[in-house]
């Protein structure tokens, strides 16, 4: 077990003009699962690879338990990592698979055939031992990648997007399994993924980037709750939470034509300009003529509740806006769901509303 | 209208596939039906006739015998050139492929344009320099005078540079980097294995270029008991009575060729190709065709 640290860790690829990954301060603590989460092109997988030693790290310095292993190539650095396509040795057989780190490291033949074995029983793939990746199915080669993983008994464990290539039902299984497995382990793990809800299901702590930058290192309660900023706000969440255009008054925001209350005051001029945040979960339906009005263009009815698409009316966009209308997603109980085209009237829960500054999307403090 | 027209067409496609397959097919069957017949024969009957399995038998003999067995060290000495050339060539052009498709290093792409340039240049512009080389080296007459240039095979190292640039996903090495092999290592263990059908078929165009070559071996060889089958094929022409008649008087005691034995010659000489393709082919066509589909 072992404590990951970035200091300053910046890499910037040839002909790019901005950072890949762009003065990355992170603490993968020891025994920790910590999920790097972000849009395509975050720099998230680039910041997995720089501390596996695939990646060059132009400046700055990456700690493994205190050591500076930035000039070690991958096999000094006592890793292991799961790729998103397996990368299994097409040529080797599952046992072959999981032993290779092993034979590479010149362990004793009947060492590596007992800890295969203790490996392939953890991952119940024992009976596929003498089988080639191309005879196994997508969710067996996922658990030999991991048990190629587990059989070395390394320091830190590296998941690259492990579950992209399974199927929905398999992904939700799978992912717990991973989890409970590191937890069982307590094998410091850094996991990337771009999916949040297997960031926010599967991490102690979850880390945000965007653009090379992190944004936000914190709990999946933490994320959801105190957004940072507008992007993680949007980010985090599914349905991602509502970012409504709004504009502060006395005692609260005018969204559109609709003034809402705020129980504390936002430290904001009155007329300034804000972004409000807004989850599904924040918003109901109210009596006609109380509330934002929006009319319905979808309902997604998923049993145990729906989900309203409404456009928001009376000019939502605030006074002049020529901004496309802006589209809400509610989330209101299963039964008595309005139909498509209807107009209805929104209320927001008290104390649920969420505020970033219009121009630099970061959070205001209420 | 339109049904004929394309009736027509297909007629008119047909009939240029023929003409063409006649005109490169006549000289193969001719070739494998003249040491069925005598000389005589062969000149008067059908070329499509097929003489007689004796005469195939006696045809056989007389090459094989002729000047005291000439022909089978000819042979000896393209299988020695040929299987040491290859086996240079294909340990030299495999790494050298694997290296410029998925290794970083300075002057990467600087080697691959020079590779591509080379390998576009006529091979016979290099034997008078190779030949100062050798001679320099004192390599002149000696079997590694025939070898050693074999093991310089750019076309090798472009096809093994394709085939690794398209068939070999680049996580693989990184997992196997990442398993605590070194660059060696990866190489060995990893790239090779998957490397099979382009190993064959590298070693199978660096055998060809190696048994076919005719003007590298006239310059680096000397004597009878150093030609190879190439070259010894145009000793055989030297002494085909009907080839050179001036030479070949009546009633002279020296043992004179004729056309069907020379036929035989050249049977006997593309046929180690033909084994090879033989043995080679499933991995050749896996070869040629690999990165073509996305698996």
């Amino acid at each position: 077990m072992a404590t990951v640290t970035f200091d300053e860790a910046t890499r910037t690829y040839l002909k790019s003009d901005r950072p890949a990954v762009d003065r990355l301060n992170l603490e993968v603590r020891d025994g920790e699962l910590l999920v790097l989460v972000g849009p395509s092109g975050c720099g998230k997988t680039t910041t997995l690879r720089m501390l596996a030693g695939l990646e060059h790290v132009d400046e700055g310095s990456i700690l493994i338990d205190g050591k500076n292993v930035v000039n070690l190539p991958p096999r000094e650095r006592d890793i292991a990592m799961v790729f998103q396509n397996y990368a299994l040795y097409p040529h080797m057989n599952v046992a072959q698979n999981m032993g290779f780190a092993l034979r590479m490291a010149k362990v004793p033949k009947a060492d590596i055939d007992r800890r295969v074995r203790a490996a392939a029983k953890i991952l119940d793939i024992e009976e596929y031992l003498g089988r080639k990746p191309r005879q196994l199915s997508g969710g067996q080669r996922q658990r030999v990648a991991m048990g190629r993983a587990i059989v070395r008994e390394p320091r830190v464990f590296l998941m690259d997007e492990p579950l992209s290539n399974l199927d929905a039902k398999l992904r939700v299984a799978t992912r717990a399994e991973i989890a409970t497995l590191q937890r069982t382990l307590g094998v410091t793990t850094l996991y990337v993924t771009h999916d949040q809800v297997e960031a926010m299901t599967m991490g102690d702590r979850v880390a945000v980037m965007k653009d090379g930058l992190l944004q936000q290192c914190d709990a999946p309660r933490a994320l959801y709750e105190r957004p940072v900023n507008a992007f993680v706000a949007g980010f985090i969440g599914s349905p991602p939470m509502n970012l409504v255009p709004g504009s502060v008054e006395a005692r609260g925001v005018k969204v559109g034509s609709t003034h809402i209350s705020v129980t504390d005051a936002l430290p904001k001029p009155i007329g300034d300009s804000v972004t409000v945040g807004l989850r599904p979960e924040a918003l109901a339906l109210a009596a006609p003529g109380d509330g934002i009005p929006a009319v319905v263009r979808i309902v997604e009815d998923l049993g145990a509740e729906s989900f309203l698409h409404v456009e928001l009316a009376n000019g939502a966009n605030g006074a002049g806006s020529l901004q496309a209308k802006t589209n809400v997603i509610a989330r209101i109980e299963p039964h008595s769901t309005p139909g498509n085209g209807e107009l209805v009237h929104l209320r927001v829960k008290d104390g649920s509303m969420l505020f970033f500054d219009a121009e630099t999307g970061l959070a205001i403090p209420t | 209208m339109a049904q004929s027209r394309r009736y027509g067409l297909q007629l008119v496609g047909i009939v240029i596939l023929l003409v063409f397959t006649v005109f490169f097919f006549v000289p193969i069957v001719w070739l494998f039906l003249a040491p069925t017949k005598t000389d005589g024969q062969l000149l008067t009957e059908s070329p499509f006739a097929f003489g007689s399995f004796s005469t195939f038998a006696h045809t056989l003999h007389r090459i094989v015998t002729y000047s005291d067995y000439s022909l089978l060290i000819w042979l000896k000495n393209s299988a020695i050139y040929s299987f040491g050339g290859t086996a240079l060539a294909v340990i030299a052009a495999i790494p050298a492929g694997y290296a410029l498709a998925l290794t970083h290093f300075i002057g990467r792409r600087v080697l691959l344009v020079i590779t591509l340039v080379v390998m576009i240049m006529p091979a016979t512009a290099l034997v008078l320099p190779l030949f100062l080389e050798i001679n320099k080296l004192g390599l002149y007459g000696t079997i590694w005078a025939l070898i050693l240039p074999f093991g310089f095979f750019p076309f090798g190292v472009y096809l093994t540079y394709i085939y690794f640039s398209a068939t070999i996903p680049k996580d693989l090495l990184a997992a196997a980097r990442i398993d605590g092999a070194g660059e060696w290592r990866v190489f060995w263990h990893i790239a090779l294995p998957l490397a099979k059908p382009i190993v064959a078929l590298v070693g199978f165009f660096a055998f060809v270029a190696s048994w076919n070559n005719f003007f590298l071996p006239f310059v680096m060889t000397y004597d009878n008991s150093q030609y190879p089958v190439q070259i010894g094929l145009q000793q055989l022409i030297g002494s085909t009575a009907s080839f050179n008649p001036a030479n070949y008087t009546a009633g002279s005691s020296v043992v004179v060729l004729h056309r069907p034995d020379l036929a035989m010659a050249v049977i006997i000489a593309i046929a180690p190709v033909l084994l090879v393709f033989l043995f080679a082919q499933r991995s050749l066509v896996s070869g040629m065709l690999a990165g073509a589909t996305k698996e």
